[in-house]
Formats: C-alpha cells, sequence, structure tokens
C-alpha cells in the first residue's frame, strides 16, 4: 500500500476529471437535439420524482456561482462516499474479497439509526406490538455506529473466518457475500418498508456563503467524517497496528511470517469497516434529507467505482476515487439530467478500467 | 388459500412462462460461468438490452425478425463491449465491470432524457410491441383450461407463449450440451480449470472467453424478449436483484449441467410461491402481512445463496468432481 500521495497521482487524478468532463460534454451535445426540448422540465421532474436522487440538487440562489455550488456539493458528497468506500478496500486488501455486502452495512447504519432516533412507532419482524424508542439523534446515532462495527465483529467471526479457514475459493466467498447482501436488502425491506423514512425532521438550514451555500448539517457531517478519515490515515500510518494492517495488505503470507497474527488484523479490518459504513450510512441519511432500505445497494456502484478508481485494495486511493465520483457525479448535474448522476460514475469505472486497470494508486503491476 | 389452491399455483409456476424465460437466461450465463467460469454479474443488463432492442425496434414498424436480430446485435455489441478490458484481469475485474455495465444501462434507459426512445421509467406498454408475436399464435383468442389451470390462449402470459418459451429452452438446452462436449467446450472448460495450461497449448483464451461472453449474452437477451412478453419491458424489473436470482437459480440447479438451469428455475419460482403461500396461511397478519412476505421470501433467497454456495456449491444436479466454483 502506498503511504504517500506524490505529484503523480494527483495528476492523474485530474486527467481522469477531465476526461469525464470531456465525455459529459461530448455526450450532451450529442443527446442534445433530442433532449432540447425536454430538457428544462425534464431535470425539474427529475429532480423530484427520480427515485435515484443520491443527494439532492439545491436550487441555487442569487449571486452563487453554480459549478462552484456544484463542485463543493461533490466534495461533500464524495466526503462522505469515502466512509464507507475505505472499508470496502479495506477488506478488499486483506482479505482479496469483493464485499457485495457492503452497501446493506451502510443502510443498516442509517436504518438503525432511524429506529432509534424517530418518535413515530416502529415494529420489529415477528414482534407483534409497536413501540418508539425516540432517543436523541446524537445517541442513537453513536449505538447505531457501535452496533454497526458490532456486526462486522459478528460477520468476521461467524461467517468470513470459518470460510476462509475452510480454505474456500474468493469467487465462491464474493458469492456468499452477494447472497447476504440479497438477504440483507431484503431483511431490511421486511423490517422497515419499502418507503423513505427521515432521520430528523428539522429542516437544514442553509449558510449562504456569498458564492456558494452549505447546509448546517452537512457542514457538522463534513467535521465529522473528515476527522473520522483522518483517524483512519493516522490509525494506518502512525501506529503499530496500522503498520501490521498495511503489511497484511501487502502480503498476508510475509506478514504472518513475521509474527503478524493475520487473523485479528482482518477481524479489526471487519470491525473497522462496518463501523465506518454505519457512520457513513447516518450522515449519508442526513445529508441526503432521508433514506430508505435500498440507500446502500444504491451507494454501492458508486463505491466500487470510487475503489477501482484509486486502485482496489488501496485504502488512500479509495479516498481520492470516491472525491472524483463524488465531484463528477455532481458536475455531471450542470450538463446532464440529475437522473443519469450515478450513470456517469459508471461510464468513468469503465474508462478507467480501459486505461488503468490498477487505478490511481495502484502499482503498475499485471492484475490479469 | 388452502393447500389445493396452493399446489396448483406451484405448479403452475412449472410451466409458467417466466420461468422459461429464467431458464433460458440461466442457459446464456452457465455459457459464462458453467462452461467458461466467467463471473458475468450483469446479465439482467443483457436482458434489458434484448427487450429494448425488441421492443422498441417493434414499435417503430421493424417487425418481429428485425426486432429479434436487433436484440441480438445489441447484445453481441454490449459483450464486445464489456470483455474487452476485463478478459484479460482478474475475474473480480469482469464482475464489477458487467454489474456497473447493466446498471448503467438501467438508469440510462429509465433517464428522462431516453423518455421519447426507451418509455422512462415506466418503460414500454405491452401493446406497443406484442401484437405481431400474438397475431402469429394458432390458439383461439379466449380463455383456455388445461387441468386445473387456465390462461388465456394468445394474449400475454398465454399458452402460446408457454409452448414457444419452452420450444426455445428445449432448443438452446441442446445447443449447450452439443457445444459443451464439442472440442470447443472442452477448451471453455479447459479455461475455467486452469487459464494458464490452455494458453501454454497455444489456444487464444482471450478470444475464446470473448465467444463465450458474447453466445451467452446472446441467450439471455432471448430470454429477456421473451420475459417481455409476458410482462412489459420494464427497467427497474431488471435491476441487479434479477442478475442475482439468476445465478441462484443456476446455482441451485446445478452450473455446467444441461438440465441445471430448467430445474433450478422451476424450483427458484415454485419455491417463491410456497413460501408465500404458507407465510400467508401459517404465519398470522399481526405478525407479516401481506406487503412482508415478499420480502421474506426473497430474504430467503439470499440466505438459500448463501447456504448452496457454502454446502453444495455443485448444486443438485452438478457433479462434486466438476467443481465449477474456483479460482
Amino acid at each position: 500500500m502506498t503511504t504517500t500521495i506524490d505529484r503523480r497521482v494527483i495528476v492523474r487524478a485530474i486527467v481522469v476529471f477531465l476526461l469525464a468532463a470531456t465525455a459529459i460534454t461530448l455526450v450532451s451535445v450529442i443527446m442534445s437535439d433530442s433532449a432540447q426540448a425536454t430538457d428544462a422540465a425534464a431535470q425539474v421532474v427529475a429532480a423530484d420524482t427520480s427515485g435515484d436522487e443520491i443527494a439532492t440538487t439545491d436550487a441555487t440562489g442569487t449571486g452563487q456561482i453554480r459549478w462552484l455550488q456544484q463542485l463543493v456539493n461533490g466534495l461533500a458528497f464524495g466526503t462522505l462516499l469515502a466512509l464507507a468506500s475505505v472499508g470496502l478496500s479495506l477488506i478488499y486488501g486483506t482479505t482479496g474479497l469483493s464485499n457485495f455486502a457492503h452497501g446493506e452495512q451502510v443502510s443498516f447504519g442509517a436504518i438503525l439509526c432511524y429506529f432509534l432516533v424517530t418518535p413515530q412507532d416502529i415494529t420489529i419482524p415477528f414482534v407483534p406490538t409497536s413501540f418508539n424508542i425516540g432517543l436523541p439523534l446524537v445517541v442513537g446515532a453513536i449505538i447505531a455506529i457501535a452496533v454497526s462495527a458490532g456486526t462486522g465483529w459478528l460477520q468476521d467471526k461467524f461467517l468470513w473466518a470459518p470460510l476462509r479457514r475452510r480454505g474456500v475459493a474468493m469467487v465462491q466467498q464474493m458469492i456468499v457475500s452477494i447472497g447476504l447482501s440479497l438477504a440483507l436488502l431484503n431483511f431490511i425491506q421486511w423490517w422497515i418498508g419499502g418507503g423513505r423514512v427521515r432521520l430528523t425532521i428539522a429542516i437544514d438550514e442553509s449558510i449562504d456563503l456569498g458564492v456558494f451555500s452549505i447546509g448546517r448539517q452537512t457542514l457538522i457531517s463534513l467535521v465529522i467524517a473528515l476527522a473520522c478519515l483522518g483517524g483512519v490515515s493516522w490509525f494506518l500510518l502512525r501506529t503499530r497496528l496500522g503498520r501490521a494492517t498495511r503489511a497484511v495488505s501487502d502480503n498476508p503470507a510475509l506478514a504472518s511470517a513475521s509474527g503478524i497474527q493475520v487473523s485479528k488484523i482482518i477481524r479489526l479490518v471487519w470491525v473497522l469497516a462496518a463501523g465506518l459504513a454505519g457512520l457513513g450510512g447516518v450522515l449519508l441519511a442526513l445529508y441526503d434529507n432521508g433514506t430508505a432500505f435500498d440507500a446502500g445497494a444504491r451507494l454501492l456502484m458508486l463505491m466500487f467505482a470510487a475503489v477501482t478508481l484509486g486502485g482496489l485494495g488501496q485504502a488512500f486511493g479509495a479516498l481520492v476515487g470516491s472525491l472524483v465520483i463524488g465531484v463528477v457525479a455532481e458536475m455531471s448535474t450542470l450538463w446532464l439530467p440529475a437522473d443519469l448522476k450515478v450513470a456517469t460514475a459508471l461510464v468513468i469505472l469503465i474508462l478507467v478500467l480501459l486505461v488503468r486497470p490498477q487505478g490511481i494508486l495502484g502499482r503498475a503491476e499485471r492484475v490479469g | 388459500m388452502d393447500f389445493a389452491d396452493l399446489l396448483v399455483n406451484a405448479g403452475r409456476e412449472l410451466f409458467a412462462p417466466a420461468t422459461a424465460a429464467f431458464a433460458l437466461a440461466a442457459i446464456g450465463l452457465n455459457f459464462h460461468f458453467g462452461l467458461t467460469g466467467l463471473l458475468n454479474m450483469g446479465h439482467a443488463g443483457f436482458m434489458l438490452l434484448g427487450m429494448y432492442g425488441y421492443a422498441i425496434t417493434v414499435r417503430e414498424g421493424g417487425g418481429m425478425l428485425l426486432g429479434i436480430l436487433v436484440a441480438i446485435l445489441l447484445a453481441m455489441a454490449f459483450g464486445l463491449l464489456l470483455g474487452w478490458p476485463t478478459l484479460k484481469l482478474k475475474g473480480d475485474y469482469l464482475a464489477i465491470v458487467t454489474i456497473a455495465a447493466a446498471e448503467f444501462v438501467r438508469f440510462l434507459g429509465r433517464s428522462s432524457v431516453m423518455k421519447n426512445i426507451t418509455g422512462g421509467s415506466t418503460g414500454i406498454r405491452g401493446t406497443d410491441f406484442k401484437e405481431p408475436f400474438e397475431s402469429l399464435s394458432p390458439f383461439p383468442s379466449e380463455q383456455i383450461t388445461i387441468g386445473p389451470w387456465t390462461l388465456h390462449g394468445t394474449a400475454s402470459t398465454s399458452w402460446w407463449l408457454v409452448v414457444v418459451s419452452w420450444g426455445l429452452v428445449a432448443l438452446f438446452a441442446w445447443l449447450f450440451w452439443m457445444l459443451a462436449k464439442s472440442p470447443w467446450g472442452r477448451v471453455l472448460k479447459g479455461i475455467r480449470e486452469d487459464e494458464d495450461a490452455v494458453r501454454s497449448l497455444g489456444k487464444n483464451v482471450y478470444a475464446y472467453k470473448m465467444q463465450a461472453l458474447v453466445i451467452g449474452g446472446v441467450i439471455g437477451a432471448l430470454g429477456g424478449i421473451l420475459w417481455s412478453f409476458g410482462n412489459a419491458v420494464q427497467p427497474d424489473s431488471m435491476g441487479r436483484p434479477t442478475t442475482f436470482w439468476i445465478w441462484t437459480l443456476l446455482l441451485l440447479g446445478g452450473a455446467a449441467t444441461v438440465f441445471g438451469p430448467i430445474l433450478g428455475s422451476a424450483l427458484f419460482w415454485m419455491a417463491l410461491v410456497v413460501v408465500k403461500g404458507l407465510s400467508a396461511m401459517f404465519i398470522p397478519e399481526t405478525l407479516m402481512n401481506a406487503t412482508q412476505r415478499e420480502p421474506f421470501a426473497l430474504m430467503l433467497v439470499g440466505v438459500t445463496l448463501m447456504l448452496l454456495v457454502i454446502f453444495r456449491p455443485q448444486g443438485i444436479l452438478g457433479n462434486r468432481r466438476e467443481l465449477a466454483i474456483n479460482g
């Protein structure tokens, strides 16, 4: 795992971004004749009917520069996305598993937080009474994140560690994670229903900074996210355990030979990844003004795009990748309708694999 | 609802056109995964492209044959496009790219930009494209009862569709059987078992993988067309869960076997009806209401997939020695 982000990495990130911008412009030019008539109307319609909205597109007030606003939105969204994708990348790095159930970890954090804080009546499957817990948001969120981290521990203890011990092939484990994702997704839908739910009814008052505006809640979320990402970076770079984690990620056999307890490190990574995903879920639900049983499933593709873009298994790559994906997804709404946001990110993913399959931070090595 | 009704409903799933459509799609996936070991996680994307290609061509007055041709060409192009960057890389990359590409097709199809062509998120209504197919029906245009089951003769989910779709399934199962035992199929199995060994024999592994991807994708597209005859072209019905269902039923029946996809599809759809029926009968309304039965049944699908892959990766019909999942 690379520890420094050198200049080439930044250049590469910028090149990817510029390529994406060019591609988006080209597509919008090609599409403009078919879309011109419906464009303005469609954007309005898309903004409030599309179920695939990841983030709300704020109406820009006077005196604000729209592209700058979208850039800020993109950076904010990218930072929150990074919380979720760093875990995915760490798991891939240490175990080699592409965990398709990671999206459900994100939804689980958000839905559990809703379950704990909502003043409305809630139920648990197979328990015929309804009740409400109604904790304060902060307390509920902390419990939700702790429980999320706990599910990471449970999962590794009772599912993934036994599979690794039995020597089950990676592809098989990947399909197991797909099964888990399907089971969790439907369990959450069974539990909470198919509609959108909100963590808080408070309206996010926006702070006008002249050229752009940002919500108060979003700002707090961003501070928390950045603090956590900083903490993870510090952990990976400066502590003994973090160094051991990177060693396992580089070469498990060699790490094991030098006295590192690989299985313990992997357990720790699962706890960390699930906890970060839970936090990401809660913060994204706040940023997004609501969440649903499939919120994480929708994010999964963006997470994979970010992780692949940064280089599979590179924790810092996931960070850079998430920011690029976030910015591109939000900036694309300047040219394209909002419901193509995710599609744009997926095109970038495919383009990156074409030219640089090892990602921005990955080493140039044979990956086939 | 009592047991007799449940049995009749479960029995209907055995020969329903939807079962045949998924069986056909699973035969396509069997070319990818069963024979070659390719991790195509975007099979629903091939199906959706096939549906769009056919429905749009027919709606614009292109006729049925042209529609099928367009669907096949679209699936071929999609397969070539996906295979080009990823077939030289590790399996994970193909998985991520196929799933991303399938979602891309769905997002593009349901986006407001394409509303004039694909009908946006509402899709294309059945009346716009089903007519040429239904006009070929030799059956009378009325409800026909055979045994305990009543279906329409020609329209939508009809006896005509039952006959055609199972005919196609039989045809492609036969094709799979012939190709799997041909020298070409043996090379594919070799690639699945040990790519480098096959390469060292002088075979062009990349080209073989590409052929398998394209053929399986085209069969998937045909499965999509069959599905659309019984329903309508609806982009959200072909999302990621659909791909995962096809995987589940393929692994259930047994990958790399001729009848695995067919048995798996029949069992899968029957089990869904049985689980929903039984939970309606035995779990009181206060514990689980009607809207909760669907996710409950699908949750069990996910658990089944996990248990299958862990404990019986060869499925019901598969051969343990010819274990398809490795790598």
